[in-house]
C-alpha cells in the first residue's frame, strides 16, 4: 500500500506516476479497515491496469465495496472520451445490467405475520432460478426482437405484463438508445430466449424486506417507503445472453487490439475506440443485452406479484408497487463536466442528485434511489444520490457489500445446512436449491455494509434513506 | 495431467498443468467434469465440439467457456473425453456424459491473468472462470 496517499478522510489515491502505463491516477473511497481488506486482494493492481485505457479521464475510481474481479475489479469505475476513447466489454463485465429492482407493499411485516413462510415458498416456486427457464411457469413473452430493443415496455405493451408506471420508474426508463438485435450473435440470443423471467444463480437472490429504520423521512415519503412495511428486492441480470455479447465482443476486440495500436496489461480489458466498428457494435449489443436485463427483472417483479396475490390477496398484489429499478454493470455515455463520456460501472451503481433530468420526475426532489444489498442475512439500504458523486465519482456510488473472502473459503467455514438453520434461527426464511450455493454467499464472506454505506455518505456521494432487514431469501 | 483451484475474492482461478499442451486441454476438460457433476441418472448425451483458434491460451479459455455452455444449453454433465484432437488450427473433441441438471455455475471463461507457458519441462496455464 506504499504508493498510496491519503486525499481526505475517505478517499486514498495512487498517482498515474506509479506505473508509467497508467494514464490518471487511481482513487480509493474507503475508511482504514475497509482499505486493509481492499489492499488483502488484487482490486488495487486491476485498478491500475484499468487506468492504462486510452482515452480514460479523471481519475478511475474504486468504491469502498470493491473486490479483485477480472480486468477491472468489481466496484470499479472508469470514464473514457469518444471518439479516440476505448469502451472496454471487460469493464462492464459478463452479467451486462445486473441490477436490482425494489418492490414497496402496502402492507407491513405485522399483516404478513405467519403468512411470511408461505409467502417465500410462494416467491421460489414462482421465479425459476438456476437454470430454470422463463416459459415453464407460464410466462408469454413477446418476441426477443422486441425486448431486446424496447426493455420492459414491449412487455407492457405487447403482453401485458407489469405496468407502464414501473417502466417509468427504472433507470433510462428500461431502455438503453441504440440497442441492435443484429450486434448480438445467434448463440446470444438463443441463450436469451427461454430465460426471460429467470432469477439465474450466484448472488442472485429475490429478498423479502422490512422497513426497519428510516432516516430521510422525506425521501422516504417520496419513494413510498414507510417503517414496519414489506419490501422486495429483486437481484438478476442479463443472464446467458448477457454472457453471451460479453465473450463475443472481448474475443472480437482482443483480436483487433493490434489494428487499433493498443497494448494492454492484462487481455480481459479488450477494447476498441468508441468510434470504431468493434466499439460501436459492441455498444450496440450492449444495450440490447441491458434492455433484455431490464425486462427481465421486470418478468420476476410480475411474478412476485402473483405470489402476493396467492398469499395476501389480488388487493394487496396491484397495491405493490415499484420503487425503482438500477443497473450495476453497464457502460452508458453520458455529459460530466461539459463533456461526453463514457462511463464504464462494473460492480457500481449510476447516483444522480436531486434535480437530475435522468431521475423520474417522482423522485427528482429526493435524488436518485439506490438500493445497497447487504450480504445474505444482513440489512440492506435504500439511499439517495448526492451532488458530491457527480463532482467526484461521474454520478455513481457502490452496488453491494463487497466479497471478502472467496467462494471456496466460506466453504470452509460453514455448511450450507448449518447457514439455513442459522438464518432461519434469526426470523429468515431460506429457500435455495444448493446448500453449496448458500455457503458460498455466507454473510461473513462479505465486507461490513454498515461501514460501506458509512464512507459513501461521508463522501457526499449519497445520503442513506432507509435500511431494509430481511425476513426471507430465495437464492438463485 | 492435474488441476488445482486458486483462491480468489470473487471468481473462480484454476491453474493447470501437464506434460503436453493436449494434457492441459485435458486437465481442463477435469476442472470442467468436476463443476459440472450433479445430478442422477440421465439420458446418454455424446457432443461433439470443433473450436477454431491457433492462440493456444485463447483456445482453452474458449475450450472451458464450451464446456460451460453446453452445461448450460444442453445440461451436459460430462462423463468422459472420448476424443481430443489438437492442430495448430483448433481442436476437435468428442464428449460422452449425460443429460441432467449440473449447476448452474459459470458465466464464462475470461482472458484475467490467463497464461499457457511452458514450464517445468512440461506446460502450466490458468484460467479465471466468472461465477
Amino acid at each position: 500500500m506504499s504508493e498510496l496517499r491519503r486525499v481526505d478522510e475517505v478517499v486514498w489515491e495512487i498517482p498515474a506516476d506509479a506505473r508509467p502505463d497508467m494514464r490518471v491516477p487511481a482513487r480509493v473511497f474507503a475508511d482504514e479497515e475497509l482499505l486493509e481488506a481492499i489492499a488483502d486482494d488484487r482490486s488495487l493492481d486491476q485498478l491500475q491496469d484499468v487506468a492504462t485505457l486510452p482515452g480514460v479521464v479523471g481519475a478511475v475510481l474504486a468504491m469502498p465495496d470493491v473486490h479483485q474481479g477480472y480486468g477491472f475489479p468489481v466496484g470499479g469505475i472508469a470514464a473514457t472520451e469518444p471518439p479516440e476513447g476505448v469502451v472496454s466489454p471487460g469493464g462492464v463485465g459478463y452479467d451486462i445490467n445486473c441490477g436490482v429492482r425494489l418492490l414497496a407493499a402496502q402492507f407491513g411485516a405485522d399483516e404478513l405475520g405467519e403468512r411470511r413462510e408461505a409467502l417465500v415458498h410462494e416467491i421460489s416456486r414462482a421465479v425459476p432460478a438456476g437454470k430454470g427457464t422463463g416459459a415453464e411457469r407460464g410466462l408469454v413473452a413477446p418476441r426477443l426482437e422486441d425486448v431486446l430493443a424496447e426493455g420492459p415496455r414491449a412487455l407492457v405493451e405487447r403482453a401485458g405484463i407489469g405496468t407502464s408506471e414501473d417502466v417509468e420508474l427504472t433507470e433510462s426508463s428500461g431502455r438503453l438508445a441504440g440497442a441492435d438485435a443484429a450486434a448480438l450473435s445467434e448463440r446470444a440470443r438463443s441463450r436469451g430466449a427461454d430465460q426471460l423471467g429467470t432469477l439465474g444463480s450466484g448472488n442472485h437472490f429475490v429478498e423479502l424486506q422490512e422497513v426497519d429504520e428510516v432516516r430521510e423521512p422525506e425521501a422516504a415519503r417520496t419513494y413510498g417507503l414507510r417503517e414496519g412495511q414489506v419490501t422486495v428486492l429483486i437481484h438478476s441480470g442479463s443472464r446467458g445472453l448477457g454472457h453471451q455479447v460479453c465473450t463475443d465482443y472481448v474475443k472480437r476486440m482482443d483480436a483487433s487490439l493490434g489494428r487499433h495500436g493498443i497494448r494492454l496489461p492484462d487481455r480481459q480489458l479488450a477494447c476498441a475506440p468508441i468510434s470504431s466498428p468493434e466499439g460501436r457494435e459492441y455498444l450496440a449489443a450492449m444495450a440490447a443485452a441491458a434492455n433484455f436485463a431490464f425486462a427481465n427483472r421486470h418478468a420476476i417483479a410480475h411474478r412476485v406479484r402473483a405470489a402476493i396475490a396467492r398469499v395476501v390477496g389480488q388487493a394487496a398484489a396491484e397495491g405493490t408497487a415499484q420503487v425503482y429499478d438500477v443497473a450495476h454493470n453497464v457502460a452508458k455515455l453520458e455529459r460530466h463536466g461539459g463533456r461526453e463520456l463514457c462511463v464504464h460501472r462494473k460492480g457500481a451503481t449510476r447516483a444522480f442528485p436531486p434535480g437530475s433530468e435522468d431521475v423520474p420526475e417522482r423522485h427528482r426532489g429526493a435524488g436518485q434511489p439506490v438500493f445497497i444489498p447487504g450480504s445474505m442475512g444482513t440489512a440492506s439500504y435504500v439511499l439517495a444520490g448526492r451532488p458530491g458523486a457527480m463532482a467526484r465519482t461521474f454520478g455513481t456510488v457502490c452496488h453491494g457489500a463487497g466479497r471478502r473472502m472467496s467462494r471456496t473459503g466460506a466453504r470452509k467455514r460453514v455448511k450450507g445446512a448449518e447457514l439455513r438453520r442459522e438464518l432461519e434461527r434469526s426470523g429468515v426464511a431460506v429457500r435455495s436449491g444448493s446448500n453449496r450455493g448458500l455457503a458460498e454467499e455466507a454473510p461473513f464472506a462479505y465486507k461490513d455494509v454498515e461501514r460501506v454505506v458509512d464512507v459513501v455518505e461521508r463522501a457526499g456521494l449519497a445520503v442513506a434513506v432507509a435500511r431494509l432487514r430481511p425476513i426471507g431469501i430465495v437464492k438463485g | 495431467v492435474s488441476f488445482r483451484w486458486v483462491e480468489h475474492t470473487g471468481e473462480l482461478e484454476v491453474e493447470l498443468e501437464a506434460t503436453s499442451e493436449r494434457g492441459v486441454f485435458e486437465a481442463g476438460f477435469e476442472a470442467m467434469r468436476e463443476l459440472l457433476a450433479g445430478g442422477e441418472g440421465g439420458a446418454p448425451l455424446v457432443v461433439e465440439i470443433d473450436l477454431p483458434g491457433r492462440d493456444r491460451a485463447a483456445l482453452l479459455a474458449d475450450w472451458l467457456a464450451e464446456l460451460a455452455f453446453l452445461g448450460e444449453a444442453r445440461g451436459l454433465v460430462p462423463d468422459r473425453l472420448a476424443r481430443l484432437e489438437l492442430d495448430e488450427d483448433g481442436l476437435g473433441a468428442t464428449i460422452e456424459g449425460r443429460e441432467g441438471e449440473p449447476p448452474h455455475l459459470v458465466k464464462a471463461a475470461t482472458y484475467h491473468r490467463l497464461r499457457f507457458d511452458r514450464a517445468d519441462g512440461g506446460w502450466r496455464a490458468r484460467v479465471v472462470l466468472d461465477v
